[in-house]
């Protein structure tokens, strides 16, 4: 059996719980939103669960020996979580959180870190939208007080980052293998603040189009060597990680309970024979686009622990990219140069 | 031929065509036939990888192929356009929109290729 802790999302209702935990042997703890009403999420939110649902999935997972994390991982509020009736209706939620017994709190303000980790007895971990990326950034949200950190994905395969903060650190560590955001994503910052005010409280925003969203897969479409600069973790490559850490969270709590279960099966067996595509978070609505031989990618790994990230020196990616990306077209799968012309590759 | 199947059979058909023409792997994310309460009918292509900038450069063709996709739906394709997302290059859905006699009137009064920002005239037929 592998020697890991894996952390997986949930939608938020009984019924996904009880799909989740058909078998639970494979899953240390499951995550999933609050009420938005409080504290918002920085992702899209498919349900709002009441206190009442809370406390009965707890009691559920907890028979089933599977820990609850709440994510309330909003990188704006707007200011409302310094205000007293602000600070007072988010203390009246976490009590009551707490009175449930919820495991973690997954937060992403520094403030409300340091409030949960100097009030509750409730274990405080620091979300991935706090975008810890250095050693001194995990010293800072341990001085507040956090017990485990999610190392901002941007620094999944930089081994030096991922080393230092490992040394500097003395909680734990959790790297999120799938989320697939763009390499240094320019629009992380503006997308998650744009998310939290969606899906906190009001007065929400009453948007026609997600440019953030549009302009990512814009961007991978015009320039599919993106797909593979993200930074997400094969299942195959875990292995590499272990003298990081042993904790490993898989994103997408947008989505069915058999997507989940397809990459906690991948993750667990450190293995997955299909599409890359399959597992990667973000970017869903390009599985059906491109396709990315997972096995084709094996050995990328040795390059990547290596590689300094200047991309436009290297060229590794892109030459990877050209070599194993399909295009998904009703005859087939294509090679990117069957529709490119090969001067502009 | 049942109307899904015209439409998974246009949208495969004007993918190929945009992505040939365009040699990027332009994504048709979801065509769909609409019925609006007004009396405007048409078909709505939410696309993604495709600015305006492509279509300043290969307006003719791209014209083209999309009277052709929508003549194949049975839509009379005098009018159509492409939706922005204002203020930026990206094409957020091209649109055949058979229109009813108000909104021919709103459209008909505008000017020019961008009578609002999040909206690219690629064809609209005066009436006589
Ligand atoms: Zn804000
Ligand atoms: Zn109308």
């Amino acid at each position: 059996m592998p020697a890991m802790k894996l952390y997986v999302p949930h939608v938020g209702h009984m019924e996904g719980l009880q799909k989740l935990l058909a078998d639970p042997s494979k899953i240390h703890s499951v995550y999933m939103a609050g009420s938005p009403d409080y504290i918002g999420t920085g992702r899209t939110n498919l349900s709002a669960p009441t206190l009442e649902s809370i406390a009965e999935q707890t009691e559920y997972a907890h028979e089933k020996g599977v820990k609850i994390d709440m994510v309330l991982n909003s990188s704006c509020m707007g200011g409302q979580q310094l205000t007293p009736e602000g600070y007072r209706a988010i203390g009246w939620y976490l009590d009551r959180l707490n009175d449930i017994g919820i495991d973690s709190l997954t937060v992403a303000d520094p403030y409300l870190i340091e409030m949960i980790a100097h009030e509750y007895d409730m274990e405080t971990v620091v979300s991935v939208l706090s975008f810890v990326d250095s050693p001194q950034k995990a010293e800072f949200y341990e001085g507040l007080g956090a017990d485990t950190i999610v190392v901002d994905p941007v620094v999944n395969r930089d081994f030096g980052k991922l080393e230092a903060i490992r040394d500097v650190t003395s909680g734990d560590l959790k790297l999120l293998v799938n989320e697939a955001c763009l390499y240094q994503c320019p629009f992380r910052y503006a997308h998650f603040n744009f998310f939290s005010h969606a899906n906190g409280p009001g007065p929400k925003p009453n948007v026609i189009d997600d440019y953030y969203y549009y302009k990512c897969l814009s961007l991978r479409i015009r320039n599919p060597e993106q797909i593979i600069k993200s930074p997400w973790i094969r299942p195959e490559d875990l292995s590499e990680y272990k003298h990081i850490t042993d904790m490993f969270k898989i994103g997408g709590r947008t989505h069915f309970v058999e997507w989940i279960l397809n990459n906690i099966n991948a993750y667990y067996n450190e293995s997955y024979d299909g599409n890359l595509l399959d597992l990667l978070d973000s970017i869903k609505d390009l599985k059906d686009t491109f396709y990315v031989a997972n096995r084709d990618l094996e050995g990328a790994i040795e390059q990547w622990e290596k590689c300094d990230k200047n991309c436009h020196k290297c060229g590794y990616c892109k030459r990877l990219a050209e070599n194993i990306i399909k295009i998904q077209t009703e005859d087939g799968n294509k090679k990117l140069s069957s529709i490119r012309n090969p001067e502009d590759i | 031929m049942t109307i899904t199947n015209s439409l998974l059979k246009v949208r495969t058909e004007l993918e190929d065509n945009l992505r040939n023409l365009l040699g990027i792997p332009v994504y048709l994310i979801e065509l769909d036939a609409f019925a609006l309460p007004c009396g405007c009918s048409g078909a709505t292509i939410n696309i993604r990888g495709f600015t305006v900038d492509d279509i300043e450069v290969f307006e003719e063709h791209i014209l083209k192929f999309l009277e052709e996709a929508t003549l194949k739906l049975e839509i009379q394709p005098s009018f159509l356009f492409a939706r922005l997302i204002p203020g930026t290059a990206e094409v957020a859905s091209l649109n055949a929109r058979m229109l009813c006699d108000s909104c021919y009137r709103d459209f008909a009064r505008g000017e020019g290729k961008q009578p609002r920002p999040d909206i690219y005239i690629l064809k609209l037929e005066k009436n006589k």
